[in-house]
């Protein structure tokens, strides 16, 4: 049984079928159109498949998995949008998903990172911030910052520090957060939260699908495997 | 009002002085839940009721940001929309405790905008007439329509089913947007203003706080109304609340908010 999280920048996978198998990442740009899995997540998940999990569902069932304390907030901040759930005493407590205010977060910081020939992973966290709403809005302050005077570098590290403040924010300013999507693997967006930040990888949503092919589903649904 | 020559001057049309006599046939806005004996002498003389509230016309909302701000309650700003558009005779528009403040201040708006009788009310009808509907097995799209439609006589509903066990819960006004209610299951149980409006006493603060703590809820409002503040403490208060906050149409993702909450709370969407 083939499993998918098909997000904007890339696709995450992982073959039931296999026994021990681990998950794996497709840049979108280079799936095959007429690729069909068992189950699938993420906003592009409904064009191939036909069982759809959606995304916070999927997140939840992954967290509930992946994170043994009873209370917590999980964030996910992927290319497109951020959503987030949270728990208290094991129960859902709340969630939201911004897919408006939060549009192309991660997408745009990856971008200015290859436009700016930048590194993230060298870039220090700076003691400013821009005030961003959204990936989109919030380059304008970069353009103001670097023509008055201040290096490419710091004017994205203070745009990328405002969108992790944001992200924060919306996830109701928590003393901690479980982190998961592909912004876990830039070390200065974690490092600009201001809480303690648990990054969980990008396999979060897989794992959520892999709990609701093996709990939720109806026993007919689990194909061994996807011959594609 | 503008200051003329250091004079306040009203810039607004007068209110027509409304003896206004309904005739059978007018046409007849309603806004909000207007007294019984008001919905009681329009249905007798059979005139035809608009309800306002409710998206009448295919045209775009934009229209109505000359006389509202963007930012304003999706309900009333479509109350504008189609009084733009339907040649009425008058409107009657409820505009006290079992409406809100932003009503009062869109006849306002309304006076000056047409040239036919706005006549304000003040629904405090305390006769309740039970809210069968809002309890029974019924998809929850068509609940809300026949509540609506309710509101334009002046008789209890009477739904064919009995009351069923409740499943899930919708805690709110009627939206904007009805596609989201698709979302719920048949067994969703009706609460809030939704059904002081079916009870027919929409000023009863008492019953628009009641809620079912036993059943995942959603507590929903139209953004930027003042009952976002109601919804937000009552979601608080209940062990499985969800908050939701709605605009004009309701996005994917909050479409995607109200399945994964019913989902996760183990609520099956159970065919009718
Ligand atoms: S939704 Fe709120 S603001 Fe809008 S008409 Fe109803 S009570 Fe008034």
């Amino acid at each position: 049984m083939l499993l998918a999280d098909f997000g904007t920048s890339y696709c995450k996978f992982l073959d039931l079928g296999v026994e021990g198998a681990k998950p794996y990442l497709i840049a979108t740009k280079k799936l095959q159109k007429n690729l069909r899995v068992d189950l699938a997540t993420g906003h592009n998940g409904k064009r191939f498949s036909d069982s759809y999990v959606n995304e916070l569902t999927a997140l939840a069932r992954g967290g509930e998995e992946l994170i043994k304390a009873p209370d917590y907030v999980l964030l996910d901040c992927g290319s497109r949008d951020i959503k987030y759930v949270s728990y208290k005493g094991g129960e859902l407590d709340d969630m939201g998903w911004n897919s408006e205010c939060g549009a192309s977060m991660g997408f745009t910081i990856e971008l200015l990172e290859r436009y700016y020939d930048l590194d993230f992973h060298s870039l220090a966290v700076p003691d400013r911030t821009f005030s961003v709403t959204c990936g989109v809005l919030g380059m304008s302050h970069i353009f103001d910052a670097v023509t008055s005077g201040i290096s490419e570098a710091e004017a994205v590290a203070r745009f990328v520090k405002g969108i992790a403040i944001n992200a924060y924010r919306f996830a109701g300013s928590p003393e901690t957060i479980y982190l998961s999507g592909g912004m876990c693997d830039n070390p200065l967006f974690v490092g600009s939260f201001p809480c303690r930040v648990i990054t969980l990888g990008r396999y979060a949503l897989i794992k959520g699908l892999e709990i609701t092919a093996r709990k939720h589903l109806p026993k007919h649904h689990e194909r061994t495997k996807n011959t594609e | 009002m503008k200051v003329e020559n250091g004079n306040m001057v009203n810039t607004l049309k007068q209110q027509k002085k409304s003896e206004y006599t309904i005739k059978p046939g007018d046409k007849v806005g309603i806004v909000g839940v207007p007294p019984l004996s008001v919905i009681s002498k329009l249905s007798e003389t059979g005139a035809v009721i608009f309800d306002l509230d409710e998206p009448r016309v295919k045209a775009d909302m934009e229209l109505t940001s000359n006389y509202l701000p963007r930012v304003y309650c999706a309900i009333l700003r479509t109350v504008v929309l189609n009084a733009l558009h339907l040649e009425l005779d008058a409107v009657f528009i409820d505009v006290g405790p079992g409406k809100c403040d932003c009503a009062f201040h869109v006849s306002t708006v309304l006076q000056d905008m047409l040239n036919i009788p706005i006549i304000r009310t003040r629904n405090e009808d305390k006769k309740g007439f039970g809210y069968p509907l809002c309890r029974t097995k019924m998809s929850l799209f068509e609940k809300m329509q026949q509540i609506t439609k309710g509101v334009q006589n002046p008789f209890p509903s009477s739904p064919d089913s009995p009351p069923c066990t409740p499943t899930a819960g919708f805690w709110g006004v009627p939206p904007r947007d009805f596609s989201l209610l698709n979302l719920f299951p048949c067994t969703t149980h009706i609460y809030g203003w939704t059904r002081c409006m079916e009870n027919k006493t929409p000023a009863d603060t008492d019953l628009e706080a009641v809620f079912n703590p036993h059943v995942p809820t959603i507590f929903f409002a139209q953004s930027f109304c003042a009952k976002t503040a109601l919804a937000k403490f009552l979601a608080a208060k209940h062990p499985k609340g969800l908050y939701l906050d709605v605009d004009v149409t309701c996005s994917s993702s909050t479409g995607a908010k109200i399945q994964a909450f019913l989902e996760l709370n183990g609520v099956p969407h159970a065919p009718c």
